[in-house]
């Protein structure tokens, strides 16, 4: 794959620990360097096949729904982090 | 009571001037009492013992007025020149001057409420030092990798904020520094929540600073000075969301990004999650319809090249070549046939002609070649022999030699044949 082609700057796809906004902002600058139409077929195909990894991990972590609600708490002359039940873990 | 009035011009009773203004200043007070007085402040002074000097004025008189410092320490708001006033106290003498004066117990702005003056005298204050400066708002992390919130543990805004960010963003961390949003003290409260989660080693992106609604007190600490400078200083952005829409607090003013609500103020921090979706769906549309583009581009070229082989076709030109060779053979061997033809049949005419011009034709009709043997020249006439010449006689078929018998006749000659 040529040196200079857009999809050869991104780092190995190892997207299992890209936050979130990273791997979208990953996503649409591969959609954006597909579109544009200079790639030649061996560099569009490994582009797309990064994208649709990306994509699937962005679609992941979108559907994560566990909550974690934390607070602080005074501990000797600072503060602590604990995490949080409810407005009933009142003070 | 100290009957001042002369009655009878011989009894005189002469008083001491601190008899007289002492006693002036009982009159006063038990007459007067405590009472509630309206009129303008000037002549402001404060002294450095805290105590506030002024007068209070109409049009037509005045007097002095002093406000002491621990009762000018509960009031919210400023006195100021100029300022009508409400002020409750009782008259009274300054006996080491003889001045009368209104000690002051309470006072508050006329025609306003007390805080809402001394909000409008706040905000006059910051504005003038900058700090509503839109240039001071800094943008708001479009993906907070974790929320800070500044609330009572107890209200409805806590509820408020943790119910929209089920629905917004369920992933991102919320961080509550738990204070209380109103009464006494609540200011330094606030200021010590929003410092402590600005300074964890957890970092928080951002910091929503709410409450729910209430009247003017209630939301009194939101407009404090020590809560309106522990904002400005923050180094984490600040939304804050502080009471109903209406309610504009020096916090508001402040805060990098003011919200109507404490729900409103999370909506705006937090990513939303169908709006993501979308984008990502869409993303994925254009990621394969793309690629197909790039399949197709390259199937094209794959076929403009091969129609241009085609064209330029060596297996066709080879056949085409090879026809116009077999086409030129063909009419070479035509060619040739007929004119091999033409020069036979020549040959046969020119044949036949010389056929009937050869001598050998006339041989067969019966006449003779006669030559000199030795010398080979033919011989036309009978002088050039002699008896014993050797001649040879050719025939139409055979050959004879002869010898000359007779010497030459004219005419005829008898020769000895000999066969040859």
């Amino acid at each position: 794959m040529d040196e200079d082609s857009p999809s050869a700057k991104l780092p190995p796809a190892s997207t299992d620990e890209l936050p979130f906004e990273t791997a979208l902002t990953r996503l649409e600058g591969i959609v954006q360097s597909l579109e544009k139409g200079d790639l030649e077929l061996e560099a569009a195909l490994a582009a797309f096949e990064q994208g649709i990894a990306l994509s699937r991990h962005c679609a992941t972590q979108l559907e994560r729904a566990e909550r974690r609600i934390e607070v602080l708490v005074r501990e000797g002359a600072g503060f602590a982090v604990r995490p949080f039940a409810g407005p009933e873990d009142a003070d | 009571m100290t009957d001042f009035l002369p009655r009878t011009l011989p009894e005189r009773r002469i008083f001491t001037i601190t008899e007289l203004v002492a006693g002036l200043r009982v009159l006063l007070e038990e007459s007067m009492g405590r009472l509630w007085v309206a009129g303008e402040v000037s002549n402001l002074r404060r002294a450095s013992s805290g105590h506030l000097y002024f007068s209070l004025k109409d049009d037509a008189a005045q007097l002095r007025a002093v406000l002491f410092r621990s009762d000018a320490r509960r009031m919210p708001f400023e006195l100021e020149d100029g300022l009508e006033v409400i002020a409750f106290g009782e008259c009274s003498v300054y006996e080491a001057r003889g001045d009368l004066q209104l000690l002051v117990r309470h006072v508050e702005p006329r025609g306003r409420g007390a805080l809402q003056l001394a909000f409008e005298q706040l905000r006059g204050r910051l504005e003038r030092e900058g700090l509503f400066d839109p240039s001071r708002k800094r943008r708001l992390p479009a993906f907070p990798r974790r929320v800070g919130l500044v609330t009572s543990i107890s209200g409805a805004a806590l509820r408020d904020v943790i119910e929209v960010s089920g629905r917004c963003f369920p992933a991102t961390p919320l961080l509550l520094a738990p204070t209380r949003v109103q009464g006494d003290g609540a200011e330094h409260e606030i200021a010590a929540a929003l410092s402590a989660l600005a300074s964890l080693p957890e970092e928080v992106d951002v910091i929503l600073l709410v409450r729910g609604g209430g009247s003017l007190e209630d939301l009194q600490p939101f407009n404090t000075e020590v809560v309106a400078r522990a904002v400005a200083g923050c180094p984490v952005p600040v939304v804050s969301g502080v009471g109903h829409e209406t309610d504009l607090s020096i916090a508001d003013l402040v805060a990098d990004v003011r919200a109507p609500t404490p729900s409103a103020a999370a909506a705006l921090v937090l990513p939303d999650r169908a709006v993501l979706r979308d984008r990502c769906a869409r993303n994925l549309v254009r990621l394969c319809s793309a690629a197909e583009r790039v399949l197709e581009r390259t199937r094209a070229r794959l076929g403009q090249r091969r129609e241009a082989l085609a064209r330029v076709a060596p297996l066709a030109r080879l056949a085409a070549q090879q026809a116009r060779f077999d086409a030129l053979r063909g009419a070479l061997a035509r060619n040739t046939r007929r004119r091999t033809e033409r020069a036979r049949s020549q040959l046969a005419t020119l044949a036949g002609r010389l056929h009937a011009l050869s001598p050998l034709a006339v041989l067969a009709r019966g006449y003779a070649i006669v030559w000199k043997a030795k010398v080979g020249t033919i011989v036309r006439r009978a002088e050039e022999c002699a008896p014993g010449d050797q001649l040879r006689v050719r025939l139409g078929e055979g050959e004879l030699a002869a010898t000359v018998q007779d010497g030459p006749e004219p005419s005829s000659v008898a020769a000895g044949v000999e066969s040859a």
